[in-house]
This record gives structure tokens, C-alpha cells and sequence, in this order.
């Protein structure tokens, strides 16, 4: 039933008959007085959620977007709800803003939409016209790996909600009343969530070869650490760092540190690693679930 | 010049007293009355009931009824009495019982059923018209006695 409808409020519709007739030898025409019906505003609205699919949610923030179409027949602003603790959820999403897309463009353009400050009514929209709402929200810290959640905007008429038929006497547009129309002036809509997060497990093993073909850690004997890192989930880490001291009682051994078997030089330049006098460093940047990392370096026993 | 001047006088009373005698023979044998309802359907123990309501509160969607009363108030007889009311701005004939009125689908040129009546379909062609495509109704009435009186009616929906 959230169809645009016709004629806007304040809308005279005027109707006048007239006759035209003979009587004796003469022919007259005869007009009626005019009736006049003024047109009050419907209030109405649609509401839509605009994400298909689940919108993935990593470790930043993510945008929802929805539809709010002002199906009546006059300009109205609406109020805008966002609840994040829908029914059913695995997670309840952190709501951080709500985004007018004030250009028009359908995307969210951070700094050039505005933000819409809360318990602010949307601008003014015009009938039949639609306003595109983000919302921006993130994951709670207890959010994990593959868990989806809705979050629902509804949108209700500043003029007024209720059971369809409520009259506002003089509210309307064009100087009549308002009335609610079939929708109840409100609706509301979802939008669905899945996190996409990552973890990282580390596990470091060492090999030893002595000066004499064995494995004894005796002084002069080379220890070899393999550190592997390992992401597990749908998501990314950022900024992931894989660092190590070299234990009390032993030197690096210069230039043999390798990452995924590729060596790397100790300085700090361009390439992931460096080798400082008390330790290496690995950045591995972002890395997407199911990678694995191997880092190794020896060390020789003082 | 003073005869002249009297003359002047003379003629401007003469005229004034036709202009007088003009307005008096406007008074017409008929008069047409003008009246609108709206149709509101409501819901009575889960039955529909109509009720025709004052229009204080008008929507898109509502069913309205225009009322046009005759009465020959004369003491002769009006012959050729063809009553024709546009369909005004903004609203549409109401489709039941369009088919019962004598219309045009054309500003007033060409009358019919409204069954019978085609329209441009917009692509070269035309189609049949439907009651949105109203624009005029008609009610040819031929004679109204001396005192007789009537009512002309059509539905509309508020586009």
C-alpha cells in the first residue's frame, strides 16, 4: 500500500455545472454556484533498506543505507529511529552517526553529507520525493567471526503518526488538516550486518645445530626460530607486526632472516624487516583470513 | 445649451432605466445548486457502511459525490435543457457506474458511453478510454415543467 498519491495538499478542486436551455421563444445558459473541496495532506512514508546482502563489518565502521520515500501527498520531515537491538541479533551493532546523502548520489560521501544530529527530523521532503539515510555503525568487542545482526530505521511523520484516518486539524500542507494515511505515517525497514573479523594465532619453534653436527645448545651452536603466523576468518588484521628478542646470551647471526623463505635484509628499509641489536621486527601489513606467515632468523649461542 | 444639456440628461436616464430592465430579465426560470459530499466508507461491525459526510477532511483516494439540484421555478415551460458540469482539476469520474453517464473523453466535443469512446494511447493508437479519461459530463433532459425539479449526480475520486 506505500504508493504515491496524486494530488498535492492545498489542492482546490473546484466543480461548477452550467445548463444550457430554451424557454418560449428565448434561449438561455445557467451556471451553478461553484463547490470547492480543499485537498488535506496525506501523511505517508516508505521505507526501505537498501543493502541486499549482509554489509560486511571488520574492524572499522560500516555503512547501511536506507530509503525514506515520502508516499503523501505534501512535504514532510520525518523523524528517524535507528534500533540496533533487533530480535534475533548475534550482535547489537554500535550505531556511531546518521548521514543525510545530502548530495543526492545514493553513496556515502564522508565530510559532504551531513550528519543528521540525534533527535534531529530529516530535511523537509517533498511529495512522491525519497531521501537516502546511512547509517554508520561498528562491531561490539564481543562481536565474532561470522555472526550477523539487523539493524532497523523507522521513519514517522513530525506532524503526527497513528491509527490511519487521524485527522491534525490545520497541520497540513497548503492550509488544510493532515490525516494519516494507510501506512500510519510511520514504517520501518531493516538492513543486515555480518562481521567479517580475523584472529591471529603464533607459534614459535626453534631448531639448534652445534658446532659438532648435533643439537646441543652449547656455546658456538646456531639456534634457528620459526615463527608462523597464522589469520583465521572471513576478515583482514591491519597492521599486523610479528616481533621477537633475541634471548640473554645470544648474538643475531647477520642476514638471515627470512620471511616466507624470501630473505630480508636487517636494515630498515624498504622490504618488512629489521633486525635491531635486541630484536627483529616483521610487518606484515594487512593480511586476510587463511594466510599463513613464516618467519624465521638464527641466533648463535654466546 | 441648456436644452442641450437637459437632453444629454435625458438620454443618460434612458439608458440607465434599459441597463435596469436587462438585470431584471437575467432572473432565470431555472437555477442550478451546487453540492459536495464525500463518500466515507466506514467499517460497522465488520460490515462496510457508506456515509455521505460535509467534506471538512479530503484526501487522495476519496469518493466524491457532486450534486447538481435543478428547479423551474417559472410558470413556463424550459425546453432543451442540457446540464454539462467538467470534471473538475484533480480528480477522476469514479469507474463504478461511469458507463451509466452520457460523457466526453475530448474537452466537451464528442458525447457517448464512455464504453464506446476511445482515447490516443500516446504511441500513434488509441485505446479505450477508462473514467479517468473523463473530462466532461452531460445530462440532456429535453423539458422541465413549470415547478419541476431534479438532482444530477457523479461520483469522483480525488486523484
Amino acid at each position: 500500500m506505500a504508493q504515491a498519491t496524486g494530488v498535492s495538499a492545498g489542492t482546490l478542486i473546484e466543480n461548477t455545472a452550467s445548463a444550457t436551455y430554451t424557454s418560449g421563444t428565448a434561449s438561455g445558459t445557467v451556471q451553478s454556484n461553484t463547490v470547492t473541496v480543499r485537498v488535506d495532506e496525506l501523511l505517508d512514508v516508505a521505507v526501505a533498506g537498501l543493502t541486499s546482502t549482509p554489509v560486511s563489518a571488520g574492524s572499522g565502521t560500516a555503512v547501511l543505507a536506507y530509503s525514506v520515500t515520502n508516499t503523501g501527498n505534501g512535504p514532510e520531515a520525518f523523524n528517524l529511529a535507528i534500533n540496533p537491538a533487533v530480535a534475533g541479533n548475534q550482535f547489537d551493532a554500535t550505531v556511531q552517526q546518521v548521514v543525510i546523502d545530502s548530495n543526492g548520489n545514493g553513496t556515502y560521501d564522508p565530510g559532504v553529507d551531513a550528519v543528521l544530529p540525534s533527535g534531529s527530523p530529516t530535511p523537509s521532503i517533498a511529495a512522491d520525493g525519497s531521501l537516502t539515510v546511512f547509517v554508520i555503525v561498528s562491531l561490539p568487542t564481543t562481536a565474532t567471526d561470522g555472526q550477523t545482526s539487523q539493524v532497523e530505521l523507522t521513519a514517522s511523520a513530525v506532524t503526527g503518526t497513528g491509527t490511519p484516518g487521524t485527522a491534525f486539524a490545520g497541520q497540513g500542507a497548503g492550509g488544510g488538516d493532515a490525516v494519516v494515511g494507510s501506512s500510519g505515517a510511520d514504517d520501518n525497514a531493516f538492513d543486515s550486518l555480518i562481521a567479517t573479523l580475523a584472529t591471529v594465532s603464533l607459534t614459535k619453534a626453534a631448531s639448534i645445530a652445534d658446532p659438532f653436527g648435533g643439537s646441543q645448545p652449547v656455546p658456538g651452536a646456531v639456534v634457528t626460530y620459526t615463527l608462523t603466523a597464522t589469520v583465521n576468518g572471513t576478515g583482514q588484521v591491519e597492521n599486523l607486526h610479528v616481533t621477537d628478542a633475541y634471548p640473554t646470551g645470544t648474538t643475531y647471526e647477520a642476514s638471515t632472516m627470512t620471511l616466507d623463505a624470501a630473505a630480508l635484509t636487517d636494515a630498515a628499509d624498504a622490504d618488512a624487516g629489521t633486525a635491531s641489536g635486541t630484536g627483529i621486527d616483521v610487518n606484515l601489513g594487512t593480511v586476510a583470513g587463511g594466510t599463513t606467515k613464516v618467519v624465521k632468523f638464527n641466533v648463535k649461542i654466546n | 445649451m441648456i436644452r442641450n444639456w437637459i437632453a444629454k440628461v435625458a438620454v443618460t436616464l434612458a439608458f440607465a432605466g434599459s441597463a435596469m430592465s436587462v438585470s431584471a430579465q437575467a432572473a432565470q426560470p431555472i437555477e442550478l445548486i451546487g453540492v459536495v459530499k464525500v463518500d466515507k466508507v466506514i467499517v460497522e461491525n465488520g460490515k462496510e457502511k457508506h456515509q455521505l459526510e460535509d467534506p471538512k477532511v479530503v484526501v487522495p483516494g476519496d469518493k466524491l459525490l457532486f450534486t447538481t439540484k435543478y428547479r423551474n421555478a417559472s410558470t413556463e415551460t424550459v425546453r432543451n435543457f442540457v446540464v454539462t458540469n467538467p470534471v473538475p482539476n484533480g480528480v477522476a469520474l469514479a469507474s463504478d457506474g461511469a458507463d451509466a453517464q452520457t460523457v466526453s473523453v475530448d474537452g466537451g466535443k464528442t458525447w457517448g458511453k464512455l464504453s464506446t469512446l476511445t482515447v490516443s494511447d500516446g504511441k500513434g493508437g488509441t485505446r479505450p478510454a477508462t473514467a479517468a479519461d473523463v473530462t466532461h459530463l452531460r445530462w440532456v433532459l429535453g423539458v422541465v415543467a413549470p415547478g419541476a425539479s431534479g438532482a444530477l449526480s457523479y461520483n469522483a475520486i480525488v486523484r
